[in-house]
Order: C-alpha cells, then structure tokens, then sequence
C-alpha cells in the first residue's frame, strides 16, 4: 500500500545570509507514515519539526531527498490536493465570518460552488462552531480560531491532516474536543502528522511517533513499544480486601528477583480532574 | 473512506481559485485605513472647488480638472504601492499565506489573485474619486449656467449656446479616457510593488525602491531624450536602455496632463498606452512569478 507520507534521506540547509555559515535544519530524515496512522513528530523548539512539516507541504523545497505524499513528489501541486493543514496558532481574516472562512478555503480546495455553503455548515456542526458560523472572526476567542482552523483543514475531505500544535492556547474542555476529533478522524481512516509538544496528549491519540533533536531522527517506532517498560509488570485492582493485598505482596516476595516497588491507589489524570471540577466531564 | 485509492483530479490552473483569492484580497484591501486616503482626496476637491470660485470659468474648470486628475493619479499611485507593499509580508507574518498554499493552489495563482485583488480595489478607488470629481464639476457647471442664465436672460438662443459649449468644453468624453490612463498606471506600480515584495526583506525597503522606480520613470523618458540629443557614448546609450527595461517609463501616462489642459487624446495613443500599460504589469508579474515561485516560506 503506498505510504500517505514516505520521507527518504531528507535534508535542509539554510544559508545564513551575508555569512559563510550553514544552519543544517534536518539532516538525512527517512520516516513512513501509514495510512490511517496518527504520528506523532516530536523535538525540542528548533529540532526540525516545522521545517519537515513545510516540506511535506511542499512550502520549503528539501536540499537533498524526497517526500511523497500518496506517492506524489511533495514539490507537486498535485500531493496537496487530498491535505488538510493546521497550522500553529493560526490567523485568518478578521473581517470574514466562520461560513464565509470556511467556504473560502473550500473554494481554493476545489470544493464545487453550489456545496461550499452546505459543507462549511457541516464542518462548523463538527468542530462545534454552528452557533458562531455568521459571527466575524475578530470576535472569536483563540480556542475558537484553532477549532476554524480544523475546519478549514477538513474543507475538502482530505486523506492526510497535517496538524501543527492543534490545542495550543486551547483550554482543557477544548483541547479535549479537539482531541477527540483526531480520534474520530483516525476512526474514519484519515492519516494524521502530528507535531506536539503535549506529549501526553501525543501519548493518548498517536499509534506511532519519531523525535527529532538537532534535525536527526533520534528515535521512531510505535509509541506502544517504545515507552514499555518491559522488565514491570502493572496490576490495577478493584475493591480488594486488605487480606489478598498481603498474599500478592507475600508471593511476590517468595520469588527470587522479584520484587513490589511500589503500592498506591491510581490516580486521575490532572485534565480528568480539571474536567470534573469544571463540569465539564464527559460520560464515557 | 480508503486511503489507498489514487488521488482525486487536479486542475493545472483554476480561474475559480484565483477568483476566490483576488475577492478575499479586495475585500482585506478595503477594510484597510490606508483606504482612507480617498477621504484626503474628498477633501482636497471639496477644498479646491471652493477656493477656485474667485476664477473665470474657464479657469475654474481648467483648475479643477488639473487638480483633480493630478490627485487622482497621486493618490491612486499611493494606494497602488501601500496597500501592495504591505500585502505578501503580512500574509507571511500572519501564516496566512501557509494555509493558503497548502492547498492545491499554484503560486501563480497566488501572485495572480493578489494582483487582481489589488487592481480591484484601485478600479474601486479610482471610480469613487472620478465620482467625487465629476459630482462636483456638475455642481460647478449649474453654478456657472445659472450665472449665464441671469446675464443673458433676454437672448433665450445665446444662453442655450453657451451652455451647450460650456456642457461639451466641461464633460468631455477625454475625462474617462484620463481615468483608464490613472488605473493603467496605478496598475503598472502594483504590479511592481508585488515583484519587489517577492524578494524585499521589509515593507519599508519596498515602499524606498517602488517610490524610487516612481521618480525615476517620470525623468527617464527627458534623460534618454537627453542623451540621445548629445550623440552620448555607446556606454551612456547602454545605460539608458537598461534604465528602460528595469523602470517603467511612467511619463507615458503623462497623457492625463494633456487631457486635464483640453487637448484632444487620439483613441489610437489611448490604446497604444493602455497596451503599454498592460505589458508592463505582464512583464513585472512574471517576474514577481519566477521569484516568488523559489521562494522558501
């Protein structure tokens, strides 16, 4: 099956004008991203993850290597045609409403005229914008533009989401949404690029994640694998009694090399609790 | 939804998408301040027709002509080089452009779009202010028939001459001649503002060299002319010809002088500068394309 991203031996240098030197911003990047797979690229501020990202959007052409995207030289017009792009913090036209947003940006998608309406209205439904669709933008909180900004990037049913920092400047009940959102994209099959610096939230949503550092992929693979620590094992129990605590702890203690490291009750995630005492606490 | 299949079709050149983005740009364009120079304009006509009234009417009319077509095509140089100055870094500064171009629109597009955006909002401009103009040579114009009308109100056939002369000297058919020649020139520094933004590395650095290229097109024309009049050397010739092709030669447009005195324009010079006009803004869009399309975002 053709990669919806293929990176092989990428590389981009910067000339640093007026100066002899070079900045190397990636250096020999070779990464797949599977259809249907949320990635999640991960890197310190100045790792290399926009520049990679600009260079699957064909915005910054590589100084060595290829990126493909379904197969389509990244350079081409054409690999752009089924991506949708968010980027970070995103600002679009004050003056525009989320409709008129939206159907702007299904019109340079392709999307046909007699649609844009009915289409922008569906997104709006879904990134929970419809109550604010014929308000200007100017009036719309940060929360808010970064919702507009997934909307427009869904405009033309794309196979791949490009998403820069999708929650950033987000609160926690939005930024659970948001997350939510990239669930149900991977549940209908569409490809996600995530670049992130909540690595919790990069946790919870991405099947697979690389990190970049210094421009080098340091490190890639499943994120399942990846933070297992495989040498312990988790039992998480539920109403028991003191006495069978005691006998798990006893008959760990029989065995040669094993030992308890730790006995504590489980807690809530810091966004759970936040969530519940707000209200905002969504039935599973 | 199957991610495997190939990707759907993709037009090489859309004139919806240009459509799209030239509409987004005219409508950004207009909710700028920089618009507000029209106002300026307002009342800079409103001011001069007041003041001109202690004229002759020929004189008054002759004045208010000369004035408004002048402020006219200042203004509209103005607006042409601010508002298109400050266009591609904002939309770079703002990631709008980002969004823009990740999807499937070719920079060509892009540069096509902002320009039509562009030449919109001057078609707008300019016609707001020919409007303004005209409204207050009409006002004028009963003014001064009315005062015939008190001088000769026994010679009932006189007075309908000489307002039929007045009506024809005052609202002659060159006035929208004057105005096509404003916008073809307003254009032209459009164009060239956007192909200096593609490589400027400030608003500010492009505004200096646009106003520079400004000067320089009004003399180059009286400088070749100079030159050649001298007999120069093969070096100076050289040089004149490559002030020509890299600046517009913007006294070309100086047209709207002679209309503004009442000299009759031939359609054929009209047309011959309009042409002109339009292979300027061809040539600076191509250039403004070929660096733009390299250009790292």
């Amino acid at each position: 099956m053709t990669p919806a991203i293929s990176i092989r031996h990428l590389s981009k240098v910067f000339p640093v004008p007026f100066r002899r030197e070079r900045v190397v911003a990636v250096e020999d990047l070779s990464l797949e991203v599977a259809p249907g797979q949320v990635y999640g690229l991960l890197g310190p501020n100045g790792s290399g993850k926009s520049t990679t990202m600009k260079m699957v959007l064909g915005l910054v052409p590589p100084t060595r290597g290829q990126v493909e995207v379904f197969g389509v030289d990244a350079d081409r017009v054409e690999s752009r045609v089924a991506v949708g792009f968010l980027p970070e913090n995103p600002y679009f036209q004050k003056f525009l409403t989320g409709t008129e947003t939206v159907a702007f940006f299904g019109r340079l998608a392709g999307v046909p005229k007699r649609d844009l309406r009915d289409r922008a209205r569906e997104l709006l439904r879904l990134v929970g914008l419809e109550e604010a669709a014929d308000r200007r933008l100017s009036g719309y909180s940060k929360g808010m533009l970064q919702r507009i900004g997934l909307a427009q990037a869904l405009v033309q049913e794309p196979r791949l989401l490009v998403l820069d920092e999708p929650t950033a400047g987000v609160d926690p009940a939005g930024s659970r949404d948001i997350k939510d959102l990239i669930l149900k994209f991977k549940d209908r099959g569409i490809t996600v690029l995530l670049c992130s610096h909540l690595l919790a939230q990069v946790q919870e949503i991405c099947d697979r994640i690389g990190i970049l550092h210094r421009g080098r992929l340091v490190c890639e693979g499943p994120l399942a694998e990846l933070i297992e620590k495989r040498a312990q094992t988790e039992l998480v129990l539920e109403n028991a009694p003191a006495g069978l605590l005691a006998e798990i702890e006893a008959a760990v203690g029989r065995h040669e090399g094993a030992r308890l490291l730790h006995r504590r009750h489980p807690q809530a995630s810091l966004e759970e609790f936040f969530l519940t005492v707000t209200g905002d606490e969504k039935k599973p | 939804m199957s991610t495997a299949a190939p990707l759907p079709a993709h037009r090489l050149f859309s004139p919806a998408r240009v459509g799209a983005i030239a509409r987004n740009t005219l409508t950004e364009l207009t909710r700028q301040k920089v618009f507000y120079l029209l106002l300026l304009f307002g009342l800079l006509l409103i001011g001069s027709s007041v003041l001109l009234v202690r004229f002759s009417f020929q004189d008054q009319f002759q004045m208010l002509k000369d004035i408004s077509l002048g402020a006219m095509s200042i203004f509209g140089s103005l607006l042409a080089i601010l508002a298109t100055a400050a266009m591609l870094p904002r939309d770079i500064e703002e990631r709008t452009l980002y969004t823009i171009l990740a999807k499937p629109v070719p920079r060509v597009e892009y540069v096509l779009g902002k320009f039509l955006g562009i030449a919109g909002m001057l078609a707008c401009a300019l016609f707001l202010m020919g409007l303004l103009f005209l409204l207050i040579l009409f006002v004028r114009e009963r003014g001064v028939e009315a005062e015939m009308a008190a001088s000769l109100s026994g010679d009932a056939a006189a007075l309908a001459a000489q307002i039929e002369t007045l009506r024809a000297q005052v609202f002659h058919p060159n006035l929208l001649a004057a105005g096509l020649t404003i916008f073809a020139k307003t254009c032209v520094l459009a164009a060239l503002t956007l192909f200096v933004s593609t490589f400027a590395t400030s608003q500010i650095f492009t505004v200096f060299i646009v106003t520079t290229a400004y000067f320089i097109g009004h003399f180059q024309a009286t400088a070749r002319e100079y030159w050649q009049a001298m007999g120069g050397a093969a070096w100076s010739k050289a040089f004149a010809g490559f002030v020509a092709i890299l600046f517009p030669d913007l006294q070309i447009f100086n047209l709207v002088d002679e209309i503004a005195v009442g000299v009759a324009v031939p359609l054929a010079l009209l047309g011959k500068t309009l042409v002109l006009g339009g292979f300027y803004v061809l040539i600076y869009l191509l250039a403004a394309q070929l660096v733009f399309a390299q250009k790292e975002l």
